[in-house]
């Protein structure tokens, strides 16, 4: 009866006015190529460029790191690591735009389509790790060539103790991360607890059904 | 993105179809919209989704009009989670025309506060669409307990691995 009620207030509804109504047929044409997504939910600019900026940064590592390797110099440990490490970040960010799939990403059914997106965020918070780490070296990169002009002595300390490098390429990956913790990161975190309240109550409700 | 330069060929059967169901879209932004403006951006943006989805596939008419309901199904969620996000909206009906206004008013009063779900059941209902294309439009089936009861018991029978499976695929 309830049903019946509202199909006929459906069915009596007026046309939205003309001054209200997006006009289809001249506006069609842009509105065919817009992406849907907003920018929070559409994070493909974000990894191509990620991606693109890790691949210049692993080629020129690969260069340093043979240099290292061939002249046995004392940045050989550091730069191995940085090269495994962006190896592997330009493997996950690859990996997420190829699971992302944004093209095809709207045409899923609901609950994949809101699983598939909180696994994105999900994933994407996750890669700001690989960020903290990676801006660790190259901080501490930055770190040893401000301290070869400012004070040779440090400098040379430094570039033959492993440990100090070490600790202090710890220090400041822990640092950038906790600032992106308090930054960008939470953002994120609510959009991700949002799609995921929001899939929860659809799943909580269909099986109260 | 788009050949829209192109006057036949699969482009402009993606027009027309759009121009077709473009009430189907209105139908989904009555459900979900308060204002004239979220009615503009959640109708736009559906039109841009079903066209997207029907472009990446190339299949036959049906298959074309579940990816435009997926579009309008899956958008309108997207529109409630903005909302969810954006605490400050204000969500009392708000459209220029008095007749559209009043009927809006009235609808919306008639449903009360209904959830998402049971919006998406009501606009399948309201645009004929049966029962059984449920799964495949929300992944929700039509008897969702039993279904979910089984979905359990396989779950348990697959997940041997769990914590390794959960690690190694994004699913």
């Amino acid at each position: 009866m309830e049903l019946k009620k509202l199909l006929q207030q459906w069915n009596s509804f007026p046309e939205v006015s003309m001054e209200e109504r997006p006009v289809l047929s001249s506006d069609l044409e842009k509105i065919v190529v817009k992406n849907p997504l907003s920018d929070a939910f559409y994070l493909r600019k974000k990894l191509v460029l990620r991606i693109a900026v890790i691949s210049v940064l692993w080629l020129i590592n690969s260069w340093q790191f043979r240099h290292e390797w061939i002249t046995q110099g004392n940045e050989l440990y550091p730069q191995g690591a940085l090269f495994v490490l962006l190896a592997y970040s330009l493997y996950f960010h690859v990996r997420l735009l190829f699971f992302a799939d944004y093209p095809t990403l709207l045409a899923l059914p609901l609950i994949n389509f809101l699983n598939k997106l909180e696994t994105i965020l999900d994933k994407y918070i996750l890669s700001f790790k690989f960020v903290s780490a990676l801006a660790g070296f190259y901080l501490l990169f930055g770190v040893e060539k401000l301290l070869a002009r400012a004070s040779a002595g440090a400098y040379e300390t430094l570039s033959r103790n492993d440990w100090y490098k070490w600790l202090i390429l710890i220090f400041l990956s822990i640092s950038v991360d906790i600032l992106l913790l308090n930054t960008i990161i939470p953002r994120y975190r609510k959009l991700m607890a949002t799609v995921k309240k929001y899939r929860d109550g659809i799943h909580s409700k269909a099986q109260n059904k | 993105m788009n050949n829209s330069t192109r006057k036949d060929g699969p482009d402009t059967d993606l027009r027309s179809l759009l121009k077709h169901q473009h009430k189907r879209v209105y139908s989904i932004c009555r459900l979900f919209a308060h204002n004239y403006k979220e009615h503009q951006h959640l109708f736009t943006n559906i039109i841009a989704a079903a066209s997207q989805n029907i472009r990446t596939r190339k299949d036959n008419t049906d298959d074309k009009q579940t990816m435009l309901l997926r579009a309008c199904i899956n958008m309108a969620a997207l529109h409630s989670i903005s909302l969810e996000l954006d605490s400050a909206v204000d969500r009392t009906i708000q459209f220029k025309s008095p007749d559209f206004q009043r009927s809006m008013s009235n609808f919306r009063e008639a449903m009360g506060g209904i959830s998402d779900l049971e919006k998406f059941r009501l606009f399948l209902e309201f645009e004929k669409v049966s029962a059984d294309e449920m799964l495949s439009l929300t992944g929700i089936p039509a008897n969702s307990r039993a279904t979910q009861r089984k979905k359990e018991a396989e779950t348990a029978r697959k997940n041997f691995i769990p914590y390794i499976k959960e690690k190694l695929i994004w699913s």
